[in-house]
Parts: structure tokens; C-alpha cells; sequence
């Protein structure tokens, strides 16, 4: 576990110095919501829209920094031959793709941090002090097991195919999700499968003061389940060939 | 003037290399490069004390009977061999020999089809991430984004038994860009990156695989010197190269592979002993051309006017055949033939006994 966390540590430092990373997971919702947020006075999902495009940026930004960062990394690092490097060192087999979720789990935290911020202070979402770390944990929940998905598209695509394969997945669960604008109809029944919308409409549950279904937080483990199977049938087919 | 021949050794003396040679006092300068520069291993007194099978405690490797199959290609096919402690041996062998195959499977990326291989007694699995083989791959990438210190810490801190970082940076001689970043940095630099991270812990065993392919000259001389200091500590080394210079210069013990198969191992002398690697050439009046292909150990015969030019396996025992019969040769020289002779003697050999082509290459992959 030692070497795992060394390499967790080495993974953050590099990420620092990653400009894209900031641009996708912190700027886009920060700008995104700076825009809209206070414009729109509708409601959504049954709460103000400045609250609700509070969590609806928050999740975008992890989902996207979970998602974009480690999925091109990894292809690139699979065919760079550094993971062929890392198994000849004493990290244990599974050290690299425990490293990565980690980070990931880690990196998601700013942007959810600086949109919940700016909904408290700039777009006057007032909540009981409790709702705030329900929907921090909830909001993270919900874009960290997409890092789980990133290790599988990482280890199945070559990195000129993960651009446009990670580029579906992002539209497909930022608009299905509803985390750019809320969705009605046909779309909308279909969105309330994924778990970006599920992460977003417990935390309007929340604000809303609602019971929260139960089928969201299921939903929300059982997607997780999907990421994993999927990462670990990639991360064993290209074992021998990495 | 026959020297400039071995200004082969001023490697580093720039353009203008036939005018130097001749202007050179030859011999001496010749001799001392050589001496210096290219016998990297001091070779003649281990060459004595190797060999093989001498049973000087217990195998580093084992090999037993080791395939892999690709569909139907045989990567390596039935290899067995043992490594002993503080050897040094290559693996040669052309493009697609089996090389690559067996070291990845000596370093657990690859599993056997069939046959045992053992490291240190244990699966290799096992030992690698015991920490007891430190490696270089061919095509082990480096983490990017990092500078050359970042990672090679951050390797060390993986390692059990961990060398000082500033130790690993003098000994890989990449302290003097170790704050650059890692994608930064040309091939050759890139290349002792990689050596750095196969050295930066006390591993029993270093396993590189061709570790100079990217090097030049002089860097290939200075991985060398410090590939001896770690076999001095006391380490096994084996290396897989192409360039049988490097083998010959380097290593205690060859083992050459060609499709997957063991071909020959043993000292580079007795390699190119093997092959019949010395080539024999005198003058002689009244040519006998049946008696002399009827000489002992002759491999090979070319006669050009009176100049006779014999490739033997036992370069004493032809030359005191022809004694025997009454001649009295002229101008009498003995060389060593290369080992790059002996190996294509020897995978020639092999593919003329499989009945292959031995024109078309051995490039299987």
C-alpha cells in the first residue's frame, strides 16, 4: 500500500502541473455557472435553478475531471510502455489502477469545493449547515466511479480512440444527466437511468426537503458496479499484451 | 600501413579518420584504446574461471524446458539454461530470435506456454515483486510530466531496499539533467533514464534488454563501466543485444538464440571457437587444392594466385597438417575471426539444418 500511495502522490504532483485538467474540471462549470446561474429564475427538479445548477455544475466538473483526465492518460501511459515499467517494480499488480482512482477521487474534490462555494456566496443558495457535506459526498459519489469507466475505456482504447470515445460517454451522461439544462419528455425518462442525474437530483432531494427514493442511491451503487466489472474485464484482457 | 586498421580504437578523435591513422604512431595508440576503451571486462581472466554447469551454488535463473507460442509461431521454443551469481551473460541473437519473449517471461509480463522458469528459486512473479530483479525493457516507457529526479525517487521509494538517490543519478550518469522533465529528453538521455530505474535499488539480478540501443559512442562507454561496478557489487547480469561487439566485449558467457532455440553458450571464445573462428592465411608455390580441403578443422578455403586463406576450427592442428606433409607456407598469420563470423556461422548452421533459406533473414517478427 505504501508504494500505491507513493505513486498517488507522484500522480497529484504531476497533475499540477496539468493546465488542461484546471481548464476542463474547475473553469468550464466556474465560468458555466457565472453565466447562468443567477439568470435563469424558473425552477428545476422542484428547487430554485441557482441551487439546482449548483449541484448540476459541481457534478459536471467531477464527472468531467474523473473522466477526461485518466481515461487519455492511461492509453497514452499503455502504450508508452509505463505500465509495463511500473509491473517490473515491486507495486503491487492492481498498484497503478488503485493510484489512478485514487487521484481521482481526489482531483474531483476542487471543482465540487469552488462551485458550492460560489452558489453560497455568489449565486445565494442558502441551505441548513448539514445539506452542504450530504451534497458534497453525494456530488463526489457520483462523478468519482467515473474514473472507474475512465480505467476501462484507458486500457480498451489506443489514445487516438480515446478522444472520441470518452467524448460520447461525456455527452451522453453530461445531456442525459441533465447537468448542462433539465430535461423533460422521452430524453428526460431516459436520462433518470444515469447516475450523473441520479447524483444531481439527491442532492435537490435534499435541498428540496424531500425523502430521498432509495432507487437513487441504488442507482448510483449499482452504476459503480457496472464501472468496475467493465474496468477489470479491460484491465485482465490487456494484462499479457501491456 | 597496417595499423590504421586498429585506429578503429580512437573513436572519439572526430572526422579525417584514414589521415589519422596513417599519421598516428600507430601500434601504440591502437593498442592502448583498445585496451582501455573496448575490453570492458578485463575478459581474459573470467573468461578462465566461467563456463557453465560448474554448480557454484544455486542458479540465479532457471530455464527448464521453456516455450511460448503465438498461434503457431514459436517464440521460444524449448529453451533451458541457468544463470549462475556474478555472471554476466548476453543474450544474442538476430531481430525475432526469442529474445524479448524469454526476458518478459524471466520478468513475469508473459506466462510460459509451456515449461518452468525459476528466479532465485521462486516464480518470477514473486521475485520481482520481492524486489530482487531490477530490469530495463526495450519498451518500458517512463511516467511524463515529471522531472528525471521526481521519478527516479519515486521508484526508489517502491524499491525494498532502496539506493541513495544521488547515487543512482552519478552511476546512470544522469545527474546533470535529473530536474529536467522526463518527455523532454533525447533518446539517448531517455535510454540511461531507464537504467537509472533497473539500478536504483540493490536487485540481485539486472536483466536489460538491449540497454544501448539509443547510445552513442561514448555513452555506451560509460553504461558499460558502470554495468561494471554493479557486477562488481556482487550482481548477475544478463543483457539481450544484437550488437555482438557488445557481447563480446561485455560478457562472460553467450548464450546465442535463433527462432527460439539455444544454439550455443558458452565463453565468446568458445563461440567463436565453435564456429571455427580463426581464419588462417599464408603464401605457397604449388598449390594442392584436394590436400588442402582434406586439412583438419578446415570450415572454409579460398586460394587467390599463391595466397591461401583457410577458415578452421583448430587453426594448430591444420597448421601442423601442413607441416606434416612437407610445405613450408610463407608469411603465416593466425587472427581471430569476429564473433559476428562465428554467429552467422552458427545461425547459418542452424537454418541449414531446419532447412530454411538462409539468404531471406531470420526476422520472424
Amino acid at each position: 500500500m505504501a508504494g500505491t500511495l507513493a505513486l498517488t502522490k507522484a500522480e497529484l504532483r504531476r497533475l499540477m502541473h496539468n493546465r488542461r485538467y484546471f481548464i476542463f474540471t474547475v473553469a468550464f462549470p466556474v465560468i458555466l455557472y457565472l453565466l447562468i446561474g443567477r439568470q435563469v429564475t424558473a425552477q428545476a427538479y422542484g428547487v430554485a435553478f441557482g441551487a439546482y445548477y449548483m449541484i448540476s455544475m459541481a457534478t459536471f466538473g467531477a464527472f468531467s475531471g474523473a473522466l477526461n483526465g485518466n481515461a487519455q492518460r492511461i492509453s497514452q501511459e499503455k502504450k508508452e510502455g509505463w505500465i509495463r515499467q511500473l509491473r517490473l517494480t515491486t507495486l503491487p499488480a492492481n498498484g497503478y489502477v488503485v493510484a489512478k482512482i485514487l487521484v481521482s477521487a481526489a482531483t474531483t474534490v476542487p471543482s465540487i469545493v469552488i462551485v458550492l462555494l460560489l452558489g453560497r456566496f455568489y449565486g445565494n443558495v442558502h441551505l441548513p449547515g448539514w445539506e452542504w457535506p450530504v451534497i458534497a459526498v453525494t456530488v463526489w459519489f457520483g462523478s468519482t466511479i467515473f474514473a472507474a469507466l475512465a480505467v476501462a475505456i484507458g486500457y480498451r482504447f489506443a489514445p487516438d480512440q480515446v478522444q472520441p470515445v470518452t467524448l460520447i460517454v461525456y455527452f451522453i451522461f453530461a445531456i442525459l444527466g441533465g447537468l448542462w439544462f433539465p430535461l423533460s419528455g422521452f430524453l428526460g425518462k431516459i436520462g433518470q437511468f444515469t447516475p450523473t442525474y441520479q447524483a444531481v437530483k439527491i442532492g435537490t432531494d435534499v435541498i428540496q426537503g424531500v425523502a430521498v427514493p432509495a432507487g437513487l442511491a441504488i442507482g448510483l451503487v449499482v452504476w459503480l458496479g457496472i464501472f468496475v466489472v467493465l474496468a477489470t474485464a479491460a484491465v485482465r484482457t490487456t494484462a499479457e499484451a501491456v | 600501413m597496417s595499423q590504421h586498421e586498429t585506429g578503429y580504437g580512437a573513436s572519439g578523435s572526430g572526422g579525417g579518420d584514414a589521415e589519422y591513422g596513417r599519421y598516428a604512431s600507430g601500434a601504440e595508440y591502437g593498442g592502448s584504446a583498445i585496451g582501455s576503451e573496448h575490453d570492458y571486462r578485463g575478459r581474459t581472466a573470467i573468461a578462465v574461471e566461467t563456463g557453465h554447469g560448474n554448480g557454484r551454488g544455486a542458479p540465479v535463473v532457471s530455464f527448464e524446458n521453456v516455450s511460448k507460442h503465438y498461434g503457431g509461431l514459436r517464440a521460444v521454443d524449448g529453451l533451458t539454461v541457468e544463470l549462475r551469481h556474478g555472471e554476466t551473460v548476453a543474450l544474442l541473437g538476430p531481430n525475432g530470435a526469442g529474445k524479448s519473449t524469454s526476458l518478459d517471461m524471466l520478468l513475469a509480463l508473459r506466462k510460459p506456454t509451456s515449461g518452468q522458469i525459476r528466479v532465485f528459486g521462486d516464480d518470477p512473479y514473486h521475485a520481482v515483486k520481492s524486489g530482487r530483479i531490477g530490469a530495463m525493457l526495450q519498451s518500458g516507457g517512463l511516467m511524463p510530466e515529471v522531472t528525471v529526479r521526481e521519478l527516479v525517487e519515486l521508484v526508489t521509494s517502491l524499491h525494498p531496499k532502496p539506493e541513495p538517490i544521488e547515487t543512482t543519478l552519478r552511476r546512470a550518469g544522469i545527474a546533470q539533467f535529473a530536474d529536467q522533465r522526463v518527455d523532454r529528453l533525447s533518446g539517448g538521455q531517455t535510454q540511461r533514464v531507464r537504467f537509472a530505474l533497473a539500478i536504483c535499488g540493490k536487485s540481485e539480478l539486472i536483466v536489460l534488454d538491449e540497454p544501448t540501443a539509443a547510445m552513442d559512442v561514448e555513452t555506451r562507454r560509460l553504461f558499460w563501466n558502470s554495468m561494471k561496478e554493479e557486477v562488481a557489487a556482487g550482481r548477475t547480469l544478463l543483457f539481450a543485444t544484437h550488437y555482438l561487439e557488445e557481447a563480446d566485449q561485455a560478457a562472460d558467457r553467450i548464450l546465442v538464440i535463433n527462432r527460439g532455440r539455444l544454439l550455443a553458450d558458452g565463453t565468446p571464445a568458445e563461440i567463436k571457437a565453435r564456429a571455427g573462428a580463426k581464419r588462417l592465411s599464408f603464401r605457397l608455390d604449388n598449390i594442392d587444392e584436394p590436400f588442402l580441403l582434406g586439412l583438419p578443422g578446415l570450415v572454409n578455403l579460398e586460394l587467390r594466385h599463391d595466397v591461401v586463406q583457410i577458415q578452421s576450427s583448430d587453426s594448430d592442428a591444420t597448421l601442423y597438417a601442413i607441416f606434416d606433409a612437407g610445405y613450408r607456407p610463407r608469411e603465416i598469420e593466425v587472427t581471430s575471426l569476429g564473433l559476428e563470423q562465428a554467429f552467422l556461422a552458427i545461425t547459418a548452421e542452424d537454418d541449414r539444418a531446419n532447412g530454411h533459406d538462409t539468404t531471406s533473414g531470420n526476422g520472424a517478427n
